[in-house]
């Protein structure tokens, strides 16, 4: 027993005194995922950090920590110690967090380690929808105000932008949000009929749509997907979405402002390899993700225009609670 | 001949068997240990078994689902602390079986309960998964709604003390449900602008504290009392009960895969549901229920392993989850380059008669471990009680905490659990509060996206009740059953039986 | 015995949830207290509900809780009156049957341990309850109690820190530190 507590104190006085970066991992690692298991995040987290483990050399122990849309794991690791012991795998989100009243924080408190992967969004409709394309779907919205289900997963989610942004490019379309909590259970919905079209993630309605569950109206990018070739852009029917396209959800690791450097170097390092990894780089082309694998200036660069450009979007079609004005949030182009 | 041979992968190859086994043995003591659960021993056998093929990956999380659903049942009886949400209606006649030394008897009942159902689920899955996978797609928000519905109901069945007790147990839970920041709008809801609230409180850590450490503190006033001797012989029925009861666990049986298969709702709700269909069905139970009655152990046990089968149908034929652990299973085939979704049963058949053989397997695994693991398990009640009861505190507190790794959630169980205490002595039903929370979301979601759809008018609401077969038999049984419950029902047949007497 | 009589022989306390305590025709020491505070947290949870989103609309998100809060209003309102007109029962106390000395002792061993988790961690902490709780229950010497609460907390560490990886507050132990010698020490003897 003594023993054992003699160990713990020189163990704990090492680690206080030459915790430098040559170390580190010297302990494990937390890994807070921001959602729930079996999610996208979740999936994607728990793929990539195996290959980082390996060249990292230590173990990441990852836990999911969900609740208030992932505002709670944002402030765990905000307010967890900064010396690279604890990451935060997160999406999107949080940049929204401040103008949609949800949080006072967002990534500018954190360090971008890696930011993997974006999402497309595309637009489907269930199968015996009385409309095929995009174009269909406005001509239906015209002529049946407020008839058109859509579906939403809340405030700041990937269907009230692409929502937001319809409104923007068309004009007020008059139609009816059904909110779910979640694109999965949405897009069961979508297939039930209790929803008439659902803007959704790529990488969640793919196999529906493959298998003819779903139809696809559009999709919300400049150029077709490589994985549904046939299937329009949005742009070909409306050039006025150019101007926000290309938009999509991300998924990202991060560490608290304030990491020494060489340990943000470390796992920078760890993540950009185990992102290259073949297996990895299938599972992502399988989902449909378009794979980025950004760090350093250029990931921070990445996430200020992502979040002027949508907080701004959001704020134009009336959807927040504050202007991103008062968080300094700078009008894109400005 | 592909199909037998897929189905017979897992019995020839005896790795895989063993995979099942010890995963089904393991399954049982994490769903035995309230606050491990399930769901969180998949979500960790996802990065465990990354490297290794999918078939291994798939056969431990198979009987590690398995096992944990039925293990929920041990603790339920032997200490009346539901060691998983789907064990709750367990305890109800489990617990006062012991309490008469009975434990080993109910333990074998519930064993060979269980068994039956997940045989059931795993055949409905087998047969006709397309089918129930088409009538589940059937069910609108308007009749998630009423199911939920129906299940408040149950609050009438689960509290055998005074009634408006019940209900207030019931709301209580239902607003236990509503705290913290609204899902859907992301408003926050009875938090009193607490920071701490906004995650809202956990359903398990209400439940442990509630079931665990309420009981705990009872546990305390019995300290010097000896613990009662179990007996241990006669612990496989005979084959007289079981037939028995075949009837009734057919029916249960039957909620349980409809249930399961339904995505939102699981085996928790799924073995209250039968309880309560238990406890309107059976005339004359032999002891009443509430005090001991089997069949107040066979319903809900049937019907949360039945459910097993029953999450798994959306799953392979929609590639949507049935529960959150068929969610997460979905995850892990993701990650093992398959891509689950309504092709995968088109693209590789294999996969799924694989699953089917492994469900199998660990069903038998479970009755094989199940039967004979309980001398053991007797021992613990046995236990003296100065040891047991510090240690199910210190369990109920590591197990709140696990659920989401937040200190929050211990300072609800432990506040449940002194509430939950009182609630005991005063005659306060705890089931009605599990019940509710359980159903919140669901009937909360579902009457909001309902309403919403119908553009916040009521006429074409009840207008969409009437015309959709399934949304009327729904309403209809929930009107059938609320009369029932009402003493105008009982004065009313009073008065025909008079009537048909004279 | 009593027809009206539920629960366990000794002790009016409801321990299977089926059959709760208490009687029917009778009141228990502070069973009116209860029914009145239940009904007192109803009534701040209603106006709470209603502060949500008042009567907005049909699918605003105060609407469910609203009505939950009202059945809670009511049905506890229902109770405080019922009990209120019921005889107290003549043979029982507030101490010595609901909150006797060793429930009350525990509750203030939760409380003190719910403080110390975090800043001391879940290990000491929990070695500190289980040696005071065994010892205050069972009467055994120090030895005794300390080797039984010992041993068990290394099964309930082992099975949630290291096989479930919950990481469990570790305070002033420098848990990972050691878990990671462990593993070092593995893999060093492994190759």
């Amino acid at each position: 027993m003594s023993r054992k507590l003699i160990g713990a104190v020189i163990a704990f006085g090492l680690s206080a005194a030459v915790a430098t970066a040559q170390d580190y991992p010297a302990k494990e690692i937390q890994g807070i995922i921001q959602w729930g298991a079996g999610g996208s995040t979740d999936t994607v987290m728990r793929a990539v950090t195996p290959h980082a483990e390996t060249v990292l050399g230590g173990t990441v122990v990852m836990q999911n920590m969900t609740g208030a849309v992932g505002a709670i794991a944002l402030n765990h690791v905000a307010g967890s110690d900064a010396d690279g012991y604890t990451l935060l795998m997160g999406a999107e989100n949080p940049l929204l967090y401040k103008v949609m009243g949800l949080g006072d924080k967002d990534y500018s408190e954190f360090t971008p380690i890696n930011i993997l992967a974006r999402g497309t969004p595309i637009l489907v409709a269930r199968n015996d929808a009385p409309f095929d394309d995009y174009a269909g779907m406005m001509d239906f919205i015209k002529a049946n105000p407020g008839e058109l289900r859509i579906g939403s997963t809340g405030p700041g989610g990937v269907p009230s932008v692409v929502t937001a942004m319809m409104n923007t490019v068309e004009g007020t379309l008059d139609v009816t949000a059904i909110p779910y909590d979640g694109d999965g259970p949405a897009l069961t919905a979508l297939q039930s009929g209790a929803i008439d079209v659902m803007p959704a993630v790529l990488g969640a309605a793919i196999e529906s749509i493959r298998a003819g569950a779903m139809k696809p109206l559009a999709i919300f990018d400049t150029e077709a997907s490589a994985k549904l070739p046939d299937v329009p852009t949005v742009t070909s029917f409306n050039d006025g979405y150019s101007t926000y396209l290309p938009w999509g959800p991300f998924f990202g690791v991060f560490v608290p402002k304030g990491t020494p450097d060489d340990v943000v170097a470390k796992l920078t390092v760890a993540y950009t390899t185990g992102a290259q990894n073949a297996d990895f780089l299938a599972l992502m082309d399988g989902r449909g993700f378009t794979m980025m694998s950004i760090s350093g200036d250029e990931a921070t660069e990445f996430l200020t225009t992502w979040q002027q450009n949508t907080a701004w979007l959001l704020q134009e079609a009336g959807l927040t609670k504050a202007s991103p004005e008062e968080f300094g949030i700078a009008r894109p182009g400005e | 001949m592909d199909t037998l041979l897929a189905i017979l992968t897992v019995f020839t190859q005896p790795d895989l068997l063993l995979l099942v086994a010890i995963g089904t043995f393991a399954g049982i003591y994490i769903g035995a240990i309230p606050g491990l659960s399930v769901t969180m021993a998949v979500s960790i056998l996802i990065s465990f078994t990354f490297s290794w093929e999918v078939y291994p990956a798939i056969s431990l999380m198979v009987g590690i689902y398995m096992g944990g659903v039925y293990g929920g049942s041990r603790t339920a009886i032997l200490l009346n602390i539901p060691g998983a949400p789907s064990a709750i209606a367990t305890a109800l006649d489990g617990y006062p079986m012991a309490q008469r030394g009975e434990a080993g008897q109910a333990i074998g009942v519930t064993t060979v309960m269980s068994f039956f159902g997940g045989l059931i689920g795993i055949l409905v899955l087998a047969l006709a998964a397309p089918y129930v996978s088409v009538f589940a797609l059937k069910f609108q928000p308007r009749d998630y709604m009423l199911l939920a519905v129906l299940g408040i109901l149950l609050v009438g069945s689960l509290s055998s003390g005074s009634l408006v007790k019940g209900i207030f147990a019931g709301a209580l839970g239902l607003a236990i449900g509503a705290v913290g920041r609204d899902p859907l709008t992301f408003t926050e809801r009875l938090t009193f602008d607490l920071q701490l609230m906004e995650g809202g409180i956990s359903f398990i850590a209400v439940m442990i504290g509630m079931f665990g450490v309420s009981e705990a503190l009872l546990q305390l006033q019995n300290v010097n009392k000896t613990a009662i001797r179990q007996k241990i012989t006669k612990i496989v029925p005979s084959f007289g009960v079981i037939r028995k009861y075949l009837p009734l666990s057919l029916q249960t049986s039957t909620i349980g895969v409809i249930i399961g298969a339904l995505p939102g709702t699981g085996g928790d709700i799924a073995a209250l549901m039968a309880y309560d269909h238990a406890k309107r069905v059976t005339k004359n139970p032999k002891v009443p229920f509430g005090k001991g009655a089997m069949e107040g152990l066979v319903a809900p046990e049937t019907a949360n392993n039945a459910a097993v089968g029953g999450a798994f149908i959306p799953m392979m034929t929609l590639g949507i989850p049935g529960d959150a652990v068929t969610a997460i299973m979905i995850g892990a085939l993701f990650i093992h380059g398959l891509n689950p979704g309504p092709m995968l049963m088109i693209d590789q058949p294999d996969m799924f008669w694989f699953i089917v053989g492994a469900l199998f397997m660990a069903n038998i695994f479970m009755l094989i471990f199940g039967l004979t693991g309980i001398r053991i398990f007797t021992k613990i009640v046995e236990m003296p009680r100065a040891v047991i009861i510090p240690l199910i505190l210190l369990l109920s507190i590591v197990g709140a905490y696990a659920v989401n790794n937040s200190i929050s959630d211990v300072y609800w169980m432990l506040g449940f659990g002194v509430f939950g205490y009182f609630m005991r002595h005063y005659g306060y039903p705890l089931g009605p509060v599990i019940l509710g929370v359980i159903l919140s979301r669901l009937l909360d979601d579902n009457w909001r996206r309902a309403i919403i759809s119908d553009r916040e008018d009521l006429g074409r609401f009840f207008e969409g009740i009437l015309t959709s077969p399934l949304s009327f038999t729904l309403f209809a049984a929930v009107i059938l059953i609320f009369v029932s419950q009402t003493p105008l029902w009982t004065a009313l047949k009073i008065r025909l039986f008079r009537k048909a007497s004279q | 015995m009593d027809p009206e009589f539920r629960g366990d022989q000794d002790h009016h306390d409801g321990t299977s949830d089926a059959t709760p305590g208490g009687y029917d025709a009778k009141r228990r020491p502070g069973e009116l207290g209860f029914a009145l505070f239940l009904s007192l947290a109803s009534a701040i949870l209603f106006y709470n509900a209603y502060a949500i989103s008042g009567f907005e609309a049909l699918s605003a998100p105060g609407s469910v809780p609203m009505a939950t809060t009202a059945v809670m209003l009511i049905s506890a309102l229902v109770v405080t009156w019922r009990t209120a007109r019921l005889p107290r029962v003549t043979v029982e106390t507030l101490r010595g049957d609901i909150l006797p000395m060793t429930v009350l002792i525990f509750a203030g061993f939760l409380v003190i341990f719910g403080l110390l988790l975090k800043p001391l961690g879940f290990l000491p902490t929990a070695a500190l309850f289980l040696i005071a709780a065994i010892r205050l229950l069972s009467g055994w010497g120090w030895p005794r109690s300390i080797l039984t609460a010992l041993g068990a907390l290394a099964v309930i560490w082992i099975v949630f820190r290291v096989i479930f990886t919950v990481l469990l507050p570790s305070g002033v132990v420098p848990e990972a530190e050691f878990i990671q010698l462990f593993r070092n020490l593995l893999s060093g003897g492994g190759s």
